[in-house]
């Protein structure tokens, strides 16, 4: 028998209506999804491997968000009102342009559409830029795909965005390219590239293999080299799946520590069961199927303790805390300094002083600084002030962030969560579409906004 | 009326006057310490009596993001 915590909002995996759900303690003494549909029957997906209370104080300073600058009428309820909606509770702050559906993989876990498909039209780019200029903007922008090296004309999609007000572009990539042709990495700098997102899933050729359908961990190491020779930042992403790589968390965060400052910091993303990423669906909705829930669900809590155990130490899982702008339930974060004898120095969690939650403003900032090693945005003064200057760009360079986000699927989508949701997909037809939103599919692969 | 101290005022031609000598600021070395760093910057300064004006973007922007990182706040 599970024990109630609280009910919550969430979806039928199968038909990904809107059903009763509730947040429960389950058998094993963790955190549980638990929820209905009068068609399709009961479904129980763990949501967090720790106790209750672990559970509620990582939420502890969880407060309503603020609204988006401009939204469009609630009308079915969520998810199904994406665009974004009035009952949206973020201004937004990273922005993803799918500029292709071409790629030079076939990775059997990716959310994306990929493959031989067409590129997004360049007018359709300057549309979708203006439509942000006009609801919010600028964001953040992420250039994706498919993989966005495919395409030859990155110059004028960063040019056309600066143009209209865009400072920040972060390149989402599988890192071929920047590894295989000369000089592409320096090309990228000069472009206005301002941070490599690089897709990066461990040192071992066994995890590509698994994961991305062949061996690149060489390719990876020559994208970096190339990226660090060009003076261009770089984030590893490593995507974590169970029995594949969840044992490679500590040695790629020492592999990028080596790599620091050129690599600004490692960002996890633990494998969501969305797009064409094979659910074992039947094991995950059986019910009281507790060993294929740990099995196959990665959560904060295991992310944390694998961490710990595999830095010996020297991260622990309480250095962690959850996003500010977002839900704290959709990410993790620590940050270290760099100290000038190669030591790390752990920096304590900043704690917010009101009610207020961080604005998706700060979040953008953070993104910018700290990954694209941009130089604060201060006010001109007439005095000499460099000493502050200098002062501060060395703490930028010297940080390194460890983080993770938890994308939801229709097993876990949460829409207190969603509703938080600072990262949106554009889209031609209804604007920003949160990104579980976005990438969501039932149990067939069914998208409900992904063409 | 709440009893404001005053310890500068801005003339028409934005020239800042110590309130207390009378006298115009002029720019000086100032040195921010803290938590044993210490920061030489250019400011206004009375030069009768010491007085340094720290400008609200000043003390807002990079003084506060380095106080932040100073405390690991």
């Amino acid at each position: 028998m599970s024990v109630r915590l609280y009910p919550a909002e969430s979806v039928c995996p199968v038909c990904l209506k809107k059903i009763k759900t509730a947040i429960t303690v389950g058998n094993d003494g963790f955190i549980h999804m638990e929820k209905a549909c009068p068609k399709h029957g009961f479904f129980d997906t763990l949501i967090w491997e720790g106790d209750v209370i672990s559970y509620l104080s990582w939420g502890d300073e969880d407060v309503e968000g603020n609204a988006p600058k401009t939204a469009i009428p609630a009308e079915k309820g969520c998810p199904h009102d994406c665009g974004l909606c009035t009952s949206h509770q973020s201004e937004g702050c990273c922005v993803l342009l799918e500029l292709t559906k071409r790629c030079n993989l076939n990775c059997p876990v990716c959310f994306a559409s990929a493959g031989n498909g067409t590129d997004l039209p360049l007018d359709e780019i300057v549309r979708q830029y203006d439509w942000l200029m006009a609801h919010g903007g600028p964001y953040n922008i992420q250039l994706s795909g498919g993989e966005p090296t495919m395409r030859d004309d990155l110059d004028e999609i960063i040019r056309l965005g600066r143009e209209r007000g865009f400072t920040y572009f972060q390149l989402n990539t599988n890192g071929l390219r920047i590894a295989e042709e000369e000089n592409y990495a320096s090309r990228l700098k000069e472009m206005g590239v301002s941070c490599v997102f690089l897709q990066f899933d461990g040192c071992r050729d066994e995890i590509y293999t698994a994961l991305r359908g062949k061996e690149l961990f060489e390719t990876k190491c020559q994208a970096i080299d190339a990226c660090a020779k060009a003076d261009l930042p770089v984030v590893l992403v490593p995507v974590i799946a169970p029995d594949i790589n969840e044992d490679d968390i500590g040695e790629i965060i020492q592999f990028a520590l080596q790599r620091h400052p050129h690599v600004r910091g490692v960002h996890f993303q633990p494998l969501s069961y969305f797009g064409r990423c094979e659910v074992p669906a039947r094991e995950l909705a059986e019910k009281c199927c507790e060993s294929a829930q740990t099995q196959w669900r990665i959560t904060i809590p295991r992310m944390l303790k694998k961490i710990e155990e595999q830095t010996n130490g020297l991260l622990k899982a309480y250095d962690f805390h959850g996003g500010g702008a977002e839900s704290p339930y959709c990410s993790f974060h620590a940050a270290v300094r760099v100290q000038s004898d190669g030591s790390l120095k752990i920096l304590k969690k900043r704690s917010r002083s009101c009610c207020c939650p961080q604005p998706s403003s700060e979040a953008m900032n953070f993104v910018s600084q700290q990954w694209g090693n941009e130089d604060p945005d201060f006010p001109e003064t007439e005095s000499d002030v460099s000493s502050l200057d200098l002062f501060l760009k060395q703490a930028i360079n010297d940080t390194f962030t460890i983080s993770g986000m938890l994308f939801q699927d229709a097993w876990n989508l949460d829409l207190k969560r969603l509703r938080r949701c600072y990262i949106c997909e554009a889209d031609s037809e209804r604007g920003m579409v949160p990104f579980c939103a976005y990438n969501l599919t039932d149990t067939n692969g069914k998208a409900l906004y992904r063409k | 009326m709440p009893n404001e101290k005053t310890y500068y005022s801005l003339e028409a031609d934005q020239h800042l006057v110590c309130h207390k000598c009378g006298v115009h600021l002029i720019k000086g070395n100032a040195v921010f310490e803290y938590l044993d760093n210490a920061f030489p910057v250019e400011l206004p300064i009375c030069p009768q009596c010491g007085f340094i004006y720290v400008p609200e973007e000043l003390a807002m922007g990079r003084v506060l993001s380095v106080e932040k990182v100073l405390e690991d706040k």
